[in-house]
């Protein structure tokens, strides 16, 4: 397995380079968001916050997909894991995750059959070989994760796999960034723009959040030059005052995205408002399954009656998730929210920004 | 008793199948005159001296995996524990929990590795007990070791002795353990040749303590992996710790499956690697023995103690940052994206 490029890009003598130039050129306050869960943990796992100067304030946003994922798409994978021969396939993260009444964990312990699957295809395999069982995927991703699952609703038609289904929470991000620069309160100076997600939606797809707010935004790579490489683009912005959308990741990321990824998508799901947790519900900010394949939905196939949840009482996620407090502010933060009980997903998530303060800060 | 055969319930029962079992498939592979005697259990001759002990158990899932299996494991694993203690392991036993079904070619290749690990070590197998279970009660095989050893005189060696100063040497590359079992876990289909570092340290530690070496602090980084490990010594010890990112040595291949699937090395196991605690002046010739021993060659100075933030360890990246470096919590999941 190639690393070439991981240490280019961790090379220390690069990064005091930048360092030392974002010290010099970095005269204004600033508040930056960083909008990925995975930039987020980067940055913390680098010591990147204890090398920026004063001026600079990193936030966390709204980028980890189990973090916006609503607590009724959680009761709704506990429900589906309490139905009799169901096997629910997820990734690692949503196991902990608390709906608002108990975990996948859990339910596992207690002789529910939950799988873990490191890809939607694992969940296919898993339908073919138990054809006497019902198999549901817990989708939770952002447009990275969201052609893949995709393709496993075509791997499941093309083998005629009835037993197969998912319960869709898919986001997509540029939605989720027009709804925080609309929202009262926001003071952000510059998005560092998710790399993954951008490998996929190119850089045109950022363009009109950027045209109707003028905010900074630079796509950034996961290694400390891409993430400081990108911070020192954002500073320069702001203090020639001159806000644009650029692209410090162009190794992965191009204009356009990746375009077959993108049909895939479009093939098999379409817009639908979703709800973000503590952000409350974006317009056409979801996908849903087309009517072309809504025999794979889940929901449609065991007809589910889930009541109505309020969110935990305290928990500040929402704020968090939109830069207006940070996870320290949180009054169940290290108190009743630690990693072993989380209360909100931002603590759960390996990539929430509340397990990123507890582990590192 | 053939290779041929499967381990049935009957073999469990105390009966004729279990004699055949023992004097057939055990008793020749880990033959030495305590366990000959068939007596309820060994008798053994020790020397004058404080006596270390200590047990463990292993359900790892698979039981093969490349560089060895659960058998070499049980075997380390305890021997490592009792080398820990400063201690040079003596005798160890062997308890064998069965589901029924197990292909006796499979019990005799962990039983062989045992008995080869076990001679490598410079340890007896001299008691032990078998039981078979219905299928679905276990999964394929439990192996409990326990052991004991005897702690030369002059010797202290404790997770709570741990002064500033002090230098920490790791004796290798950190987390191969942990990914090797997770390539060969169902499911995830990584090619690669990562082994797995299970070995016998008892001998690294001897040369240590021979060389009058004064360690403060032995331990094995398993379970939790090395961050958990350093985290227990910094609290056992009141003392802070610092570590250096770029002298932590982790193999390439280690470091790629890890940024694939979101893990941290520092939180992966290790089953063949010692963290040891020197004084200033002792670690450059500590470092020099660990990396003259056959599974020590990576041995690295990573880091040192300080008398900063008692009970925290803090982690010096390549970049000049610093971050905190907290205790496992839970099991490491694979990210989404």
């Amino acid at each position: 397995m190639g690393l070439k490029y991981i240490e280019e890009f961790r090379d220390a003598d690069l990064a005091k380079t930048l360092i030392t130039s974002i010290r010099q050129e970095s005269k204004i306050p600033l508040r930056l968001m960083e909008v990925c869960g995975t930039h987020t943990m980067a940055i913390f796992r680098h010591g990147i916050r204890s090398v920026l100067p004063d001026s600079i304030t990193l936030l966390s946003g709204p980028g980890c997909p189990v973090c916006v994922t609503a607590q009724k798409d959680i009761d709704a994978f506990v429900a589906f894991s309490r139905l009799e021969n169901v096997i629910v396939t997820t990734f690692g993260d949503l196991m902990k995750v608390p709906g608002s009444g108990t975990t996948l964990a859990r339910q596992k312990a207690a002789g529910a059959d939950v799988r873990i699957v490191y890809s939607v295809f694992d969940a296919v395999t898993i339908a073919k070989q138990n054809p006497e069982k019902q198999v549901v995927f817990c989708a939770v991703g952002f447009e990275t994760t969201i052609p893949t699952i995709a393709a496993g609703i075509l791997m499941a038609k093309a083998q005629h796999l009835d037993n197969f289904c998912i319960h869709s929470a898919n986001k997509l991000t540029p939605p989720a960034l027009t709804a925080l620069m609309e929202t009262d309160g926001v003071d952000i100076d510059g998005f560092i723009l998710p790399g993954h997600v951008s490998v996929i939606t190119g850089t045109d797809a950022y363009r009109p959040v950027f045209e109707a707010h003028h905010i900074p935004s630079v796509i950034a790579g996961f290694e400390p030059v891409d993430i400081l490489q990108a911070i020192r683009m954002l500073v320069l912005q702001n203090e020639t005052d001159r806000p644009a959308l650029e692209n410090a990741y162009t190794r992965a990321v191009s204009d356009q995205g990746n375009l077959k990824a993108k049909a895939v998508m479009h093939q098999v799901f379409t817009l639908c408002d979703a709800v973000w947790r503590g952000i409350g519900t974006i317009a056409d900010s979801g996908m849903k399954l087309n009517s072309a394949y809504s025999r794979f939905d889940a929901d449609a196939r065991f007809n589910l009656d889930l009541p109505e949840v309020s969110e935990p009482k305290g928990c500040a996620c929402g704020d968090i998730l939109m830069g207006l407090k940070t996870p320290d502010t949180c009054a169940l933060y290290k108190r009743t929210c630690t990693p072993m009980t989380p209360v909100g997903p931002c603590m759960v998530s390996s990539e929430g920004a509340c397990a990123a303060y507890y582990k590192y800060a | 008793m053939t290779s041929d055969d499967t381990i049935l319930l009957d073999h469990g029962a105390g009966g004729k199948a279990s004699h055949a079992m023992f004097s057939e498939i055990i008793l020749p592979l880990f033959h030495n005159d305590q366990l000959a005697r068939q007596d309820d259990g060994a008798v053994c001759e020790v020397p004058a001296g404080r006596l270390a002990f200590s047990t463990d158990s292993y359900v790892v899932d698979p039981i093969f995996f490349k560089g060895g299996n659960i058998g070499d494991l049980a075997v380390n694993g305890t021997v490592n524990d009792i080398a820990m203690c400063g201690a040079h392991p003596l005798y160890i036993s062997v308890g064998l929990i069965i589901e029924e079904g197990l292909p006796v070619k499979d019990l005799q290749k962990i039983l062989e590795t045992m008995a080869r690990a076990a001679e490598k070590a410079g340890v007896k197998i001299v008691t032990g007990d078998t039981k078979v279970v219905p299928r679905g009660k276990a999964d394929k095989i439990f192996i409990n070791t326990s052991g004991i050893g005897i702690i030369p005189e002059g010797v202290d060696v404790s997770g709570s002795r741990a002064v500033p100063k002090d230098k920490i040497i790791i004796s290798g590359t950190i987390a191969d353990h942990g990914m090797a079992i997770l390539s060969a876990r169902e499911g995830l289909e990584f090619e690669s040749d990562l082994k797995t570092d299970s070995a016998p340290l008892n001998h690294m530690v001897k040369s240590l303590l021979d060389a009058g070496c004064d360690i403060h602090v032995l331990r094995d980084p398993t379970r939790g992996g090395l961050g958990t490990t350093l985290n227990e010594i910094a609290a056992g010890s009141g003392v802070g710790i610092t570590l250096f990112e770029s002298a932590l040595p982790v193999k390439g291949q280690v470091k790629g499956m890890c940024e694939l699937l979101g893990f941290d090395p520092l939180y992966i196991a290790n089953e063949g690697k010692l963290i040891a605690i020197v004084p200033e002046h002792h670690a450059s010739r500590a470092l020099e023995i660990i990396q003259a021993d056959q599974f020590g060659t990576d041995a690295a100075i990573i880091g040192e103690v300080t008398d900063h933030l008692p009970g925290k360890v803090f982690l010096e990246t390549a970049i000049g940052g610093r971050r905190l470096v907290d205790m496992l919590t839970g099991e490491q999941l694979p990210r989404i994206c």
